[in-house]
């Protein structure tokens, strides 16, 4: 989990410059920025790539439900029809092997994973799923660590070591076990989690979210308080109190939005490392539960096929690696965007 | 200063307080995780159950055990593993650290030679072709998730090319560098650069934004108008100066690596070191394992972050509270 | 089998514990014969002498926890304490079907008892030494069998021992209880007992009563095992690194069938080990058995279809069952209907391509396993034959789960969330929502799983829990009393074996019965197990899923190999090619 502190470096940030209609300038400075556009298009290619995956499943690869296991299944190779899952051979037939990639997008094109079931239509399946988590984690995780920098940095003093300290723990607590505790914790209430009003299915993709996004949070936190602690002795916040603008009105009007390009920028590189954070605990068995699917949990259930059925592992690997480069490489050109005068620039 | 240095060692050490205290309360609200049933074996009589629940104090308020555990762990060194009575925690997490301290002192070793490279020659090259490249290859490396890494290395290592080109890999695990020198470093090559790719794509684009911000600064200017060497004006004062950056940024990831942050190396290359054992004791939920691994991995967290921010402290008075 | 994390460790928990005690009793049957491809057992009463020396190498993945032999209940050590100590009495240390017959060993003859089944008096062989070199003794058996009970462990199996329930961890006297009495003058051991026990011989045989020198600790000897009386003794154990087995300077054979002198000089085995990288080992014949056969992974067990390793692989069946418990508390289980139905909807061939097919797993509908005493075939869950398992009848299924009025509840299936737990639990999802229900999984880490669907204070969080048991010893009871019975069910405990928390009190009638006449009456006892065995999987609250096979993978050198159904592998009876 290294690549926890991961950009830790690029959250050195400065404020955003004043003047005429910022976010338009932004955009532009974007839109110029070549290799961030590309990466922006790829990005929003497997996007669509994976909400496509119901088409995908039923009308390419005719699969009923892909998630389901389909150990008795048969397929056409070659025009024969052949099981999904093969016995092994010699005298002694130990073993089911599932079927090797076909390379026929209307038949297992990537082979079958050790439920038999279609990992070209997983692999899509299972994108929505690392996504989701990945943006929704990434969104959650900002959104909390923004109040509570925005609360620690405004009032200071006792509730801002109170806080921070609190950040510490989080920090330096073993994600893992938070991870195996929660969702044994969470899995073992059989008809779900009350959050709010919504009641939360113990298998949902929300579990692994909110586990994912509690872990972050002290790590956009940092910066994001130290922006709020810039921006607070600025004399248009002095100003606000003189006034005697409300501790909420200054909080929001005035300094939220003084930070928020931090957050913004900090965005991209979040679900980058959600994505990979989502893939890390599903390896491990404590992410993503069934009966859906991540990319983390295809590689996980394809381990002990590696050798023989390298594919399984590989095309979601990949997938996440073209997924979180795409995110970086935009990442760094939203912080270009936002701020020019940062260095750290892909062109 | 001196109130700086002790006022944060308290904080550090009430930080590390809470984190145990938390994991003992968690451990005890995860359901089906009754340690006397650990304790007593396969199939116990509801009677044994009980006995062992006394023999262990585990019938004893939270608070007293927590404080029995914690004097197992320090003062007397004697906390016995759940999972396996016959295993001493303390002396179990001290054996394991050999294979987690060679792994992260060899991924440091490359990371540090190949990130500075990198990163040095990304800065001069810049507005030429070579500096994007590397940038996006160092972007891929921070993009790749590190236990995928590992087993596409197994994959290549020790599958069909096993035969061949790489004959000389030896089957995954760890030898000690005490059995065989040779053994050590053939076993711990591939997992050095598995758990340094992602470092080397980091620290590049570290090293890089640095370098280029410092060049811009006066005091390199005056050194260039005065005629120094750009190579003389890169040793001397640029890299001095970047590394700064660097070198704090570093403090924390050594901390997280050698407290056990290599866990998915460590599992993916079979590497028994303090990773692997924190994982096994979270997969037993053996709770004095996966306690002491916290302390373990917390103290080295901990003491780095407290290190760094000393350390600044002493490069800059700014940061000092008053 | 082939457990995700067995490339990271062994859980404990049942997959390890099931590595447990096997047995078969007639299992031998079909190993020697039946399924094995290999011509595995009986071999080896013709191995000449000259074949002793060598060290044989085991490669394990993990070690088998505290050494104690007081506490231990891993098939992976009793492998080696069978050749390092011995009981009053024990199983034939022999391959095949004779295997599971009880002889005595440190005792001259298996007594018959008096008393009205109460009292048994052993006569202890004379001239036999500890490999520590002292004399053995009849009142080194009390030490031994109070130290079942200050060592915590699964005391219950000694439980009946005049005195045994005023023993805590603190303290135990037996002999002055009267429960175990020993005369060194006579040299005979008495036993006495609160009542009578049909299993005690079978208990005895366990390597928790292997005896262990009078001075012996009472405490938990932690991993240092004490010494034994058997042809081989403990050098060292580390559960890091490995275990050694050396010859016992002390031993003289004195009966071939209970105890024989082994054929290595040495015997090692390995921990930490990758399962891939033992079965590349011994592949290489760099070591000589892979002891993870269960977790080979798929990848490694196809290639050792390869001709090339024909002689070397050996297939048995184990007495054991991987099963889906139906909670029969809560609805819709607690309906006999559903509970029925879902026992024809299972789709049994599904189950057994996920533990690596039908040379590794054959379907089972009814609670004993094949070989096992007192079982004759029966499967009322499928179509055809009503013997043996052939396909599912969904159709039937429907039908039932619409007559229940159970169809669309929500149903949870509880697993363990390695990759074989985890597809299993996937599978069942699969059949149950094909007949109407709404299912879903419930993955926990092995290590809490078991706990957690036995303790009934979680009895309303899941419906379908899976389990596997593997025999301690081979009696009938080991099943149907043990995993079905209303003893088994403790409220509100982690340690509640009886999982699907059924109590019938017809069938529960019948084995009070039948354990009450097996000492004098064994055909009626066996015919009374057989009809328990029909009505409990009539009653349905198991989805029983396959029988396990057994891999046993050996270097080419190895020689000699016999196939016990209680032990399994005889490592001490193997040898080498020189």
């Amino acid at each position: 989990m290294a690549a926890v502190v991961e950009q830790a470096a690029s959250t050195v940030l400065r404020p955003a410059v004043a003047g005429r209609n910022p976010w338009a300038l932004a955009w532009r400075r974007l839109r110029a920025n070549r290799i961030a556009l590309a990466a922006l298009i790829l990005f929003l290619l497997i996007v669509v790539l994976c909400l496509a995956a119901p088409l995908y499943a039923h009308d390419v690869a005719h699969v009923e439900n892909p998630l389901v296991p389909n150990l008795n299944g048969t397929t056409i190779v070659g025009g024969r029809v052949v099981p999904v899952m093969q016995q092994g051979g010699g005298l002694l037939k130990l073993g089911e092997t599932p079927i090797a990639p076909t390379w026929d997008l209307h038949h297992y094109f990537l082979g079958a994973d050790n439920l038999g079931r279609n990992v070209a239509a997983l692999l899509l399946y299972g994108g929505r799923a690392s996504l989701q988590i990945g943006v929704c984690s990434a969104v959650l995780c900002c959104g909390i660590a923004t109040i509570v920098a925005l609360i620690a940095g405004f009032f200071g003093g006792l509730t801002d070591s109170i806080l921070s300290r609190l950040m510490d723990v989080i920090w330096a607590f073993p994600a893992y076990l938070l991870a195996i505790s929660l969702a044994t914790e969470l899995l073992t209430h059989a008809n779900g989690v009350p959050v709010g009003p919504l009641r939360i299915s113990a298998t949902s993709l929300w579990t692994p979210t909110f586990i994912i996004a509690l872990i972050y949070v002290p790590y956009v936190y940092r910066p994001v308080r130290g922006q709020v602690l810039s921006v607070v002795n600025k004399e248009f916040v002095e100003a606000g109190i003189a006034q005697g603008a409300s501790n909420f009105r200054l909080i929001f009007s005035d300094i939220l939005p003084n930070v928020v390009s931090t957050v913004i920028v900090l965005m991209p590189l979040m679900i980058a490392t959600t994505i990979l954070t989502e893939s890390a605990l599903s390896y491990l068995s404590v992410g993503v539960q069934p009966p859906n699917v991540s990319w983390g949990t295809i590689i996980s259930n394809a381990q002990d096929l590696l050798y023989t059925r390298p594919w399984v592992s590989l095309a979601p690997g990949i997938m996440i690696v073209l997924t979180v480069l795409a995110l970086n490489v935009l990442g760094d050109g939203v912080r270009d965007a936002l701020d020019p005068r940062a260095k750290l620039r892909v062109r | 200063m001196l109130t700086f240095i002790v006022r944060r060692s308290l904080w550090a050490a009430l930080v590390m307080f809470v984190i145990t205290a938390l994991v003992f309360i968690i451990f005890f609200k995860t359901p089906g995780v009754d340690p006397a049933r650990a304790i007593a074996g396969r199939n116990p009589s509801p009677q044994t159950l009980a006995e062992v629940r006394a023999q262990f104090g585990l019938n004893r308020p939270l608070v007293v055990q927590y404080g029995l555990m914690m004097k197992r762990i320090f003062i007397t060194r004697n906390l016995v593993s759940y999972s396996d009575q016959g295993v001493l925690v303390v002396p179990e997490i001290f054996a394991a650290a050999p294979a987690t301290l060679s792994l992260v002192f060899g991924a440091t070793a490359i990371w540090i030679v190949m990130a500075i490279a990198m990163g040095v020659a990304a800065a001069r090259l810049r507005g030429r072709i070579y500096d994007p490249i590397l940038m996006i290859l160092a972007l891929i490396g921070v993009s790749t998730p590190v236990f995928w890494l590992g087993q596409v290395v197994n994959l290549i290592t020790q599958n069909k090319l096993h035969s061949s080109v790489f004959s000389w890999v030896p089957p995954l695990g760890y030898t000690s560098f005490t059995t065989s020198p040779a053994l050590w470093f053939e076993g711990l090559i591939f997992p050095w650069i598995t758990l340094s790719i992602l470092y080397i794509g980091f620290y590049a684009r570290v090293l890089r934004a640095n370098l280029l911000e410092v060049q811009s600064e006066d005091y390199v200017r005056t050194a260039r108008a005065k005629g120094l060497s750009e190579r003389r004006v890169l040793v001397r004062h640029t890299l001095r100066t970047s590394m700064i950056t660097f070198v704090s940024l570093f403090g924390l990831d050594f901390g997280v690596l050698v407290g056990g942050g290599t866990i998915l190396t460590e599992v993916v290359f079979g590497i028994h070191g303090v990773g692997f054992l924190t994982w096994q004791a979270l997969q037993n939920l053996d709770l004095p394992t996966i306690m002491a691994t916290v302390i373990y991995g917390g103290f080295f967290i901990v003491l780095a972050n407290a290190l760094v921010d000393i350390g600044y402290a002493w490069l800059d008075p700014r940061v000092r509270p008053n | 089998m082939r457990q995700n994390w067995s490339k990271v460790a062994r859980l404990g928990g049942r997959t390890g514990l099931g590595t447990l005690a096997a047995v078969a009793a007639l299992a031998l049957v079909a190993a020697g014969c039946g399924n094995s491809p290999s011509p595995s057992a009986s071999s080896s009463s013709s191995t000449p002498a000259g074949h002793a020396g060598g060290v044989f190498t085991i490669l394990a993945n993990s070690a088998f926890g505290v050494a104690d032999p007081a506490q231990n209940y891993t098939l992976e050590e009793w492998q080696l304490l069978i050749n390092t100590h011995d009981g009053l009495v024990g199983f034939a240390h022999v391959g095949g079907l004779p295997g599971t017959k009880i002889v005595p060993d440190l005792a001259t003859s298996i007594p018959t008892p008096t008393n009205g089944g109460k009292t048994y008096v052993f006569h202890i062989r004379h001239g036999i030494k500890f490999s520590n070199g002292q004399v053995l003794k009849p009142s080194d058996f009390v030490t031994t069998f109070e130290r079942q009970f200050t060592v915590p462990g699964p005391t219950s199996f000694y439980s009946t021992i005049v005195g045994a329930s005023s023993c805590t961890t603190k303290g135990c006297d037996l002999s002055k209880s009267g429960g175990v009495v020993a005369n060194d003058s006579a040299y005979t051991l008495t036993l006495n007992l609160t009542a009578p026990d049909p299993e005690l011989m079978d208990q005895l045989s366990l390597p928790f009563a292997y005896v262990v020198p009078a001075g012996t600790s009472l405490k938990l000897t932690g991993n240092n095992v004490p010494p034994g009386t058997g042809p081989y003794m403990w050098k060292s154990y580390n559960p890091n690194t490995e275990a050694v087995l050396v010859r016992n300077p002390y031993f003289k054979q004195w009966d071939a069938t209970a105890q024989p002198a082994g054929y290595p000089d040495e015997i090692i085995e390995k921990y930490g080990l990758q399962v891939s990288d033992e079965v590349t080992e011994v592949e290489n014949g760099q070591a000589n058995e892979v002891f993870d056969g269960d977790q080979i992974p798929s990848d490694q067990l196809t290639t050792l279809n390869s001709a090339q390793y024909a002689g070397q692989v050996h297939v048995n069946t184990l007495t054991a069952d991987w099963y889906m418990a139906l909670n029969t508390n809560q609805p819709p289980f607690n309906n006999l209907m559903a509970r029925q139905a879902i026992n024809y909807a299972a789709n049994r061939t599904a189950y057994v391509k996920i533990a690596g097919g039908p040379s590794l797993a054959v379907p089972a509908c009814q609670i004993l396993p094949p070989n096992f005493p007192s079982y004759t075939p029966y499967c009322p869950y499928t179509t055809g034959s009503q013997t043996t398992w052939s396909a599912p009848d969904v159709a039937k299924a429907k039908a039932l789960v619409q007559a229940s009025g159970t169809a669309g509840d929500k149903v949870v299936v509880n697993g363990t969330n390695d990759q074989v737990g985890t597809a299993l639990a996937e599978q069942m999802v699969a059949d149950l929502n094909s007949i109407g229900y709404k299912a879903s999984t419930q993955l926990l880490t092995a290590a809490a799983q078991y706990p957690f669907v036995q303790n009934s204070a979680n009895s309303s969080k899941w419906n379908v829990a899976w389990s596997a048991w593997y025999q301690d010893y081979p009696a009938p009871s080991d099943f149907l009393n043990v995993l079905l019975g209303c003893g088994s069910i403790h409220k509100n405990s982690d340690a509640s074996p009886n999982i699907a928390a059924f109590c019938d009190p017809t069938i529960q009638s019948s084995i009070n019965k039948a354990e009450s006449v097996e000492a004098t009456d064994p055909t009626q006892a066996a015919s009374l197990w057989t009809q328990v065995d029909h009505a409990d999987t009539l009653q349905a609250p198991w989805v029983d899923l396959y029988n396990p096979k057994q891999i046993d993978f050996l270097s080419k050198n190895v020689n000699g190999y016999q196939w016990n159904p209680q032990w399994y592998i005889l490592i001490d009876q193997l040898w080498l090619s020189k």
